[in-house]
């Protein structure tokens, strides 16, 4: 059973289709990239499966189960993480805490009991800093874990991101434009570490317009034009594609 | 953070160091006002501690005492709010009306039903809980500008309400003769007694908040603050975090209007207008957010301005209305940061700028 | 039901003091459009064009049309000094601060006014007379039609102005697409500093008209300033057309209310109207392109 079924979902936006019966699945365990011109539609598919905005017809269901009309945290916590096109990291807290406060739903504290710090609760607090700084570590991260969020470059505040999501122990994640405003020696570490997720036995949806890199590391590919799926399949395929050539070029012509 | 490479400080500018070393026992520094840097006691805790313990016995001014209980009930006020605001980022003009819920309540009950202060104390904060909870659910969808004219709203609602409810609330003129707070036979009737209990109060709900903010919750508020769609993307419920904060704030709102009511013997809706609400919100703006001593100092110093300005009568008003906007253009970030660090580094561009001065000779 | 011309006396009243409300509404509007600021003095300048053109004519004795103008003129003055002296200086502010600002610029201009001017309530006199007449048994004054024809020829001219002039349109770029307009050379900071002064005269204005039927006193602006914000979102916030209506709306169904309820509780049903519209439709009667109904 795949992990994620989007079924023939469509959304409208003041007369303008940005999803018109879109389907597709994700299996477990594998890379699938979701590409097409810009106001394809990628970006509106993400926020329809993270719950923050509604389909106007159509399903989604994850690990079987229905999450449509879900709010967006309980979407989270059914094991969807996701990443932003803006890096949305929390500025106003250390390095750390911003990997520990991705740990919210495995954590078990209250109001009440985080308040009166039972005894139960500071442990639970020493384990996850252990852990967070554990996954600081896996990105590379460890050495700035005291630091300011906002101090991080960009590459490193994406990474953190990434980190966060990771800390949930999601089964899926969704990156909406990982690579943007990387170097490429970044983004060469950065589809490193994605491989390697993937070995750990997460899924990855990635939303990505720099084709390079999601063709190296995805299993398959879905293109989006004008709300439209358009292409399915492996990468090599998909690049060959009549249709998906003329899609990009399309484009290109109407801003030539 | 300012290096100040001490290799290279001279004799006489250790001097200058002096007065920084004090003033960084008082005021919090920089790197408190960021939430991050929550560790645990420090030094400077015990030394504000124990200043809190003997302050009233090494002075004696009556007058000095009542200011002082004063700023301990508004900065357990303005710490509720603080968590509220200041952690979470989100703007409560209402807050005042929570504070009069607890003191009438607390006058209410005292007064006509005879219920003994102990027990009218919690359940003044239960009845302020209660309320905002249940304006919470609906307005706390709301953001900005309209989040602070929904609370404003709801201030203004309590007043009308009290205002007309003469028979309950005693309408305009208010309860009078609200006894002191007791326990176990022990009356806290003089403005002594009723600093270290304010105080003690503050004291208990300070180690409250501490925990909360070091724990997931604090976390979760200040995720909320910054970022609500990334806060949902790790699952955490944020209508849920945010009604459970402002109800928190509401509960040391109450505890702080019962308190009032007790020591000021009387409740008048003229003590909890939108003035109140305004003049708590500037604590924890000029305390600095993000911090939960930034409302006590806070406290302290807006009511000692108070208490300044009331001697000029009428104009009292005016110049407050123009310290207000002085303070917000000069201090958005609260005085503790501008002044804290402006000091350092007024010191040290004075210290290089001596050794220039004195390397060129 | 004999209840009826009643009714209609209220029904009166409340399209009056609607039109004060409308009034307030289009103020706050024309601010939060140039530069998504609201302006919680808003208020204030209704107070003080009642109470300067009061003092005006009786203690300086100038004749009142020219106290009027003049009036209004000093109004619209503390409108652009508002801006330039606090909001300018803020521009880069938070939400937070900026709300704090307005309301600190409120507590000194009202705290001023009474200072200066007294806190006794002012009364200016009617502009035409205070015979009342009849109209389908209901008694006007000739004032309440002066307030309905001043509001009328007010919009039409804002219509006009931001419509047909060049400065009027690149308001109207400015506030609906900031950073086009931004582009073109419009400065957004020029145009929040006009929209201060046309909120100021058109705050003085409705103040000037209802002080002969209202009073005014010193402390009357944040209870008005208030109203005239909710009745811009009831109407639909972010539009002209909504301030103007929720104006008119909250001012009727405040009249209307006095019929049902005791008096003293008339001010809470604006606030009440408010938290009733933000949570079942915070859209507004008009809908909002700035409010979301839906999630949040």
């Amino acid at each position: 059973m795949a992990l994620l079924v989007v079924e023939k979902i469509s959304k409208q936006y003041d007369g303008v289709q940005a999803l018109d019966q879109v389907s597709l699945k994700v299996e477990r365990e594998t890379i699938k990239g979701l590409i097409g011109p810009n106001g394809a539609g990628k970006s509106t598919l993400f926020h329809l499966i993270s719950g923050m905005e509604r389909p106007d017809s159509g399903k989604i269901l994850f690990k079987g189960k229905e999450i449509t009309s879900l709010e967006s945290h309980e979407i989270s916590a059914l094991g969807i993480g996701r990443t932003f096109q803006t890096t949305q990291i929390w500025g106003n807290m250390t390095v750390v805490e911003n990997i520990m406060a991705g740990m919210h739903l495995r954590l078990k504290g209250g109001l009440i009991s985080s308040g009166l710090w039972l005894p139960w609760i500071r442990r639970e607090e020493k384990e996850a800093l252990k852990e967070a700084k554990e996954i600081l570590e896996q990105l590379g991260l460890l050495g700035r874990w005291k630091s300011p969020a906002l101090q991080l470059s960009l590459g490193k505040q994406k990474l953190l991101e990434l980190g966060r999501s990771l800390a949930m122990k999601p089964d899926l994640i969704l990156l909406d434009e990982p690579a943007a405003g990387l170097t490429s020696n970044e983004e060469k570490q950065l589809s490193e570490r994605l491989y390697q997720f993937r070995k750990d036995g997460i899924t990855l949806f990635i939303v990505e317009h720099h084709m390079g890199m999601i063709m190296e590391i995805a299993d398959e590919v879905v293109v989006l034009d004008h709300g439209k799926l358009i292409a399915e399949g492996p990468p090599d395929r998909v690049q060959k594609d009549p249709q998906v050539i003329e899609a990009y070029l399309k484009g290109k012509r109407v801003h030539a | 953070m300012v290096d100040l490479n001490k290799k290279e400080y001279r004799k006489r500018e250790f001097l200058y160091l002096v007065p920084l070393w004090l003033l960084s026992l008082i005021v919090p520094d920089a790197e408190d006002l960021y939430s991050y840097q929550r560790k645990e006691f420090k030094k400077r805790d015990f030394f504000y501690l124990v200043v809190l313990l003997l302050l009233p016995l090494a002075w004696h001014d009556p007058h000095f005492h009542h200011l002082m209980v004063l700023a301990g009930i508004y900065a357990i006020l303005a710490m509720g709010l603080s968590l509220f605001l200041g952690y979470a980022g989100q703007i409560s003009l209402g807050h005042a009306a929570f504070f009069g819920i607890g003191a009438y309540t607390t006058a209410i009950l005292t007064t006509r039903y005879g219920l003994p202060t102990f027990l009218a104390f919690w359940v003044s904060a239960g009845v302020a809980a209660s309320a905002a909870y249940l304006i919470g659910r609906p307005i706390l969808k709301l953001k900005g500008y309209f989040l602070a004219l929904a609370t404003l709203g709801f201030g203004e609602i309590f007043l009308v309400i009290v205002r007309e409810s003469q028979s309950i609330t005693g309408g305009v003129i208010g309860i009078f003769n609200i006894p002191y707070l007791s326990l176990a036979g022990f009356s806290f009737d003089s403005y002594l007694k009723q600093y270290y209990l304010t105080w003690g109060v503050l004291l208990g709900l300070l180690l409250f908040s501490k925990n909360l903010v070091r724990s997931k919750v604090g976390r979760a508020l200040l995720a909320i603050s910054a970022s609500e769609d990334a806060a949902a993307s790790v699952g955490i419920n944020v209508a849920k975090v945010k009604t459970g904060i402002f109800v928190i704030s509401a509960i040391f709102a109450g505890f702080a209007g019962s308190l009032f009511a007790c020591i000021m013997a009387t409740a008048n809706p003229e003590a909890f207008s939108l003035g109140l609400s305004i003049l708590i919100v500037m604590m924890v703006i000029l305390g600095g957010m993000g911090n939960l001593y930034g409302p006590i100092f806070g406290s302290i110093l807006l009511t000692y301005l108070m208490d300044i300005l009331g001697r000029y009568q009428e104009w009292s008003l005016p110049i407050y209305g123009v310290i207000l906007i002085l303070l917000l253009i000069f201090f958005p970030d609260g005085i503790g940061t501008r002044l804290g660090i402006r000091l350092i580094y007024l010191i040290s561009y004075w210290s290089k700028k001596r050794r220039r001065d004195e390397g060129k000779l | 039901m004999d209840l009826w011309p009643n009714i209609l006396q209220l029904l009166s009243s409340g399209i009056t003091i609607g039109a004060v409300y409308a009034m307030v509404a289009l103020g706050f509007v024309t601010i939060s459009r140039a530069s998504q600021i609201i302006n919680f003095a808003q208020g204030e300048f209704v107070m003080l064009g009642g109470v300067t053109t009061f003092f005006l004519l009786k203690s300086v004795n100038i004749p009142y049309p020219l106290a009027i103008l003049m009036a209004i003129s000093i109004v619209v003055i503390i409108g652009f000094l508002l801006y330039i002296l606090v909001i300018y200086p803020l521009r880069k502010a938070s939400v937070l601060i900026l709300i704090m600002a307005t309301l600190g610029v409120s507590i000194f201009l009202s705290s001023t006014s009474g200072l200066i001017f007294g806190t006794l309530p002012k009364a200016l006199p009617p502009f035409s007379g205070a015979k009342p007449f009849q109209v389908w048994g209901v008694s006007v004054v000739p004032q309440n039609l002066w307030v309905l024809g001043t509001t009328f020829i007010l919009l039409i001219i804002l219509y006009l102005l931001s419509h047909r002039t060049l400065l009027g349109k690149a308001m109207e770029a400015s506030s609906t697409d900031p950073l086009g307009a931004d582009l073109l050379g419009i400065s957004r900071n020029l145009m929040t500093f006009l929209a201060f002064g046309v909120s100021a005269g058109v705050g003085a204005i409705a103040g000037i008209l209802i002080t002969p039927i209202f009073f005014t006193s010193y402390n009357a602006g944040p209870l008005l300033g208030l109203k005239g914000f909710i009745g811009a979102v009831l109407g639909g916030w972010g539009k002209n057309s909504g301030a103007i209506l929720g104006g008119f709306t909250l001012g009727i169904i405040e009249s209307l209310s006095t019929a049902f309820i005791p008096s003293g509780y008339k001010d809470g049903v604006a606030f009440a109207i408010l938290l009733v519209i933000l949570y079942f439709r915070p859209k507004g009667i008009l809908g909002s392109p700035f409010m979301d109904s839906r999630r949040w």
